[in-house]
Parts: structure tokens; C-alpha cells; sequence
């Protein structure tokens, strides 16, 4: 009977329903195959896929990559939509803090476009309203004048103290990446506080930001190697994970690219990531890095999945592994626009 | 006239056929109560499962009923025990 209580039969339901809609995701070879289309092609495809209706009700407004671009971000966010709406109980609070980062992207969106002058229209082609910021607000928000008046109106929103915090500076500088820093530092310790607070399966959607976390972080070492970044990295470190802030700036401190593995390794006790770390040896590229340290993230995801299958991972599992979809057919179409070889195009494709 | 230990003893019997009765009623009751909670538990699973596929994929209906109604076995074995036990 223990087994009985714990497996709840809503859990049940929902977490076979994104099996399913996993199951639907565009497979690898189909990638390969779009590789060697054209654009138009590609539209044809992807329209005989599960973007059909918003191809359909979008193409007699957008044409070429626009159209794809407008359909991919709608459906992302009507599919995010969908899922809070068929999530039961604790998963769906879990779900929508996991969406809460959108809330963030969208912002930052919104005050970079307006401070460069970009019209609504190509802004609100990019929004995802996937977080607790709904398309009415959104919309609000593209209405008002000036960055200013836009903070104005996110007034209540957890956002807000550190976005009225950090714009003085962002406005001086003219780059919101501090802001965006502080805000997902925010948002992460947000999350784990959540998780922390005793809900039932707040252990397993731990696991899932502690791992996130960790490889934000490895992402940003590696950047910070490449670009040869002097200023203070621990701005960029999101505490939270296995790596401690001393940590960070101890691997960031080594210039010896075997050292700083070799020292990664000790710190990370996670078996995917080891092995990467060690086929990681040669390599240099950070793109390339990023994109292994992503698949490797997605592997971990699918393992903790199968370990807890009636838990949060199924669902996130799904959620992440549809943002990559949309950001592929996203780098697949933007290539093709710019007339890329097929093989540089591959090289930004996380399958 | 019937002695005082003879009808003692008949009403013994009666007495303890009703009992074994009883006995083989509440077992057979408990065959099939117990077996289709079972039965239920079981189904609690794979029904969550079959909506959540059908819902996804409506040409999976006639495969995932079918998958749903296989625990319905342990209740048809309590029945015939319970059967059993009464005739």
C-alpha cells in the first residue's frame, strides 16, 4: 500500500502524456535530412509536423523565416501553456517556478528592444509567454513608451526590486547583462527555496536545479577561459550547486587547460559529466563545448527520468528537450537563411 | 422423548455446519473483496497511463483498454474460488 500512496494517479496521467508528446519530438535523422533542404522545404516539413496550425494560421501574415520563427515561438509557448494546465498538484507549482525563467527572458527582451529603438512588432515575434507574465501583460508591457515606465508596470512582480535595483546602471552602461545576472541568481534561489520548503517531491526537482546550476556555471568557466575575461567572475557564478563560489574563482584562476579539467573533475562527482571532461581534453571551441555540456545535461535529465518516472523529471525532461527542438529548427532555418554550409549548421544543433 | 445429551448433540451439529458455513461464506466473500481491490490498485495504474496515451494518441484506445482490463484476471480467479468454496 506504500507504493500505492506514493504513485499518485494524476502523476500517472501526466507523465505518460509527455512520454508521449516526447516520442513526438523531431528525431536526428530527420535533422540530417533538413540539412539538405532548402527553406521552403523546411517549412513543408515542419508544417507536417506538430507546428502544422500554427503554420497554417500564420502564413498568409509571415513569409520565410519569419514564419518560422513566429510559429516555433508560438507553439513553444502554447505546448508550456498546455502542460501548467494538465500538471496536477505539487508537480504543476514545480513546473511553473521551472517556467519562471521565461518571465525573465521576456523582460530583458522587452528593455533591450525598447532601448534600441527595435519596433513592437519584430519585439513581440520573439516573446514566449511561457512564465507568470501571460500575452495580456506582455502586450502591456511592448506598450509602454520607455524602459522606465515598462518597470513601472512590473511593479508587485518578484522581479521588480532587483530590476528597479540594477537599471540605474544597466541604462548608464547600456548592457542589461549585470541585471540579467542578478536576475537569474534571484530566480534560481527562488527555486531551491521552494524545493527545499518540504513539498512532496522537492528533492527530485532539486536534483534537476542543482544540475542546472552546476552546468550554467561549467558553461561560464569555459566562456570566461575563451574570451580571456578579466573582470570579476564571481558576479557570473549562480550559488546553488555542487561548485562553491571559491570554487569558481579558484578553476577560474587556472590558465593550464588539462589543470583547470583536471581540477573540474575532482570538484564534479556526476559520471556523465566526468566522461565529458575527459573527451573535453583537446578541445578548444567553446561553441562545440557548450553544445556537449547541454547533451550531457539533457543525458543526466533522461537518466534521473527513468530513475524517478512518476516524479517532475518526466515533465522537465519533455520542456527542455522541446526548447532545443525549436532552438535547432530555429539555428536550422537561420542557417539556410544566411546561405551556411550544412556542416557549420550541424555544429549548432543539440540532437 | 428425546434424551437431554442427544439433542445437545444434534444442536452441536447444526451449530457447527451454520458455522462452517459461515467460515466458507466469509471466505468466499474475502476471496472476491480482496482480489478485486487488487484488481483496482492494479487498474489505478494503468488506467492513469491509458487515458494519459489516449489523450496524446486516440489510435492507441483499443490497445491500452485491453492493457486495463488484464488485472480484471485476479478477480475472475477470486470469483472461481470463491465458487468453489461454496458449492
Amino acid at each position: 500500500m506504500v507504493a500505492v500512496k506514493s504513485v499518485f494517479a494524476p502523476y500517472i496521467y501526466v507523465c505518460t502524456r509527455m512520454r508521449v508528446r516526447k516520442s513526438k519530438l523531431i528525431p536526428h535523422e530527420e535533422y540530417m535530412r533538413m540539412l539538405n533542404m532548402s527553406l521552403p522545404e523546411i517549412t513543408r516539413v515542419i508544417q507536417e509536423t506538430e507546428y502544422k496550425q500554427e503554420i497554417d494560421e500564420l502564413g498568409t501574415v509571415f513569409k520565410g523565416i519569419d514564419l518560422i520563427e513566429v510559429a516555433l515561438s508560438w507553439n513553444l509557448a502554447k505546448e508550456y501553456q498546455k502542460i501548467q494546465e494538465i500538471t496536477p498538484g505539487n508537480l504543476k507549482e514545480f513546473t511553473r517556478s521551472y517556467l519562471r525563467r521565461w518571465d525573465i527572458q521576456n523582460v530583458l527582451t522587452i528593455l533591450r528592444g525598447k532601448m534600441q529603438g527595435e519596433k513592437v512588432g519584430k519585439i513581440k515575434e520573439i516573446l514566449i509567454p511561457a512564465g507568470s507574465l501571460d500575452r495580456v501583460m506582455l502586450d502591456r508591457l511592448l506598450a509602454e513608451e520607455n524602459p522606465e515606465r515598462i518597470i513601472e508596470a512590473l511593479k508587485g512582480n518578484r522581479m521588480y526590486p532587483v530590476i528597479a535595483r540594477e537599471y540605474p546602471v544597466a541604462k548608464e552602461s547600456g548592457s542589461f547583462s549585470h541585471m540579467e545576472n542578478e536576475l537569474y541568481k534571484q530566480f534560481f534561489s527562488e527555486i531551491i527555496a521552494e524545493a527545499e520548503s518540504g513539498i512532496k517531491g522537492g528533492n527530485q526537482f532539486l536534483d534537476f536545479i542543482r544540475f542546472d546550476i552546476d552546468i550554467r556555471n561549467i558553461k561560464t568557466l569555459f566562456r570566461l577561459r575563451a574570451d580571456n575575461f578579466e573582470e570579476d567572475a564571481l558576479e557570473m557564478f549562480i550559488p546553488g550547486g555542487v561548485l562553491t563560489a571559491m570554487d569558481f574563482a579558484s578553476l577560474n584562476a587556472i590558465r593550464d587547460p588539462g589543470e583547470f579539467i583536471e581540477m573540474l573533475k575532482v570538484r564534479i562527482r556526476n559520471k556523465f559529466l566526468v566522461t565529458l571532461l575527459d573527451e573535453l581534453k583537446g578541445e578548444t571551441a567553446v561553441r562545440d563545448v557548450e553544445v556537449r555540456l547541454t547533451r550531457v545535461q539533457l543525458d543526466q535529465m533522461e537518466s534521473l527520468s527513468k530513475r524517478n518516472p512518476f516524479s517532475i523529471h518526466p515533465i522537465l525532461v519533455y520542456l527542455e528537450k522541446k526548447k532545443y527542438e525549436v532552438i535547432n529548427l530555429r539555428a536550422l532555418a537561420r542557417g539556410k537563411e544566411s546561405k551556411l554550409p550544412s556542416e557549420k549548421i550541424a555544429e549548432y544543433l543539440v540532437v | 422423548m428425546v434424551d437431554v445429551p442427544v439433542a445437545a448433540a444434534i444442536t452441536d451439529v447444526a451449530l457447527m455446519n451454520a458455522s462452517q458455513m459461515g467460515m466458507k461464506a466469509l471466505g468466499a466473500g474475502m476471496a472476491v473483496g480482496l482480489t478485486g481491490i487488487g484488481a483496482g490498485v492494479a487498474e489505478m495504474a494503468i488506467g492513469s497511463a491509458a487515458v494519459g496515451a489516449t489523450a496524446e494518441n486516440k489510435d492507441v484506445f483499443g490497445l491500452v483498454l485491453l492493457l486495463t482490463v488484464i488485472p480484471e484476471t485476479i478477480v475472475i480467479f477470486g470469483l472461481v474460488v470463491a465458487l468453489l468454496l461454496i458449492f
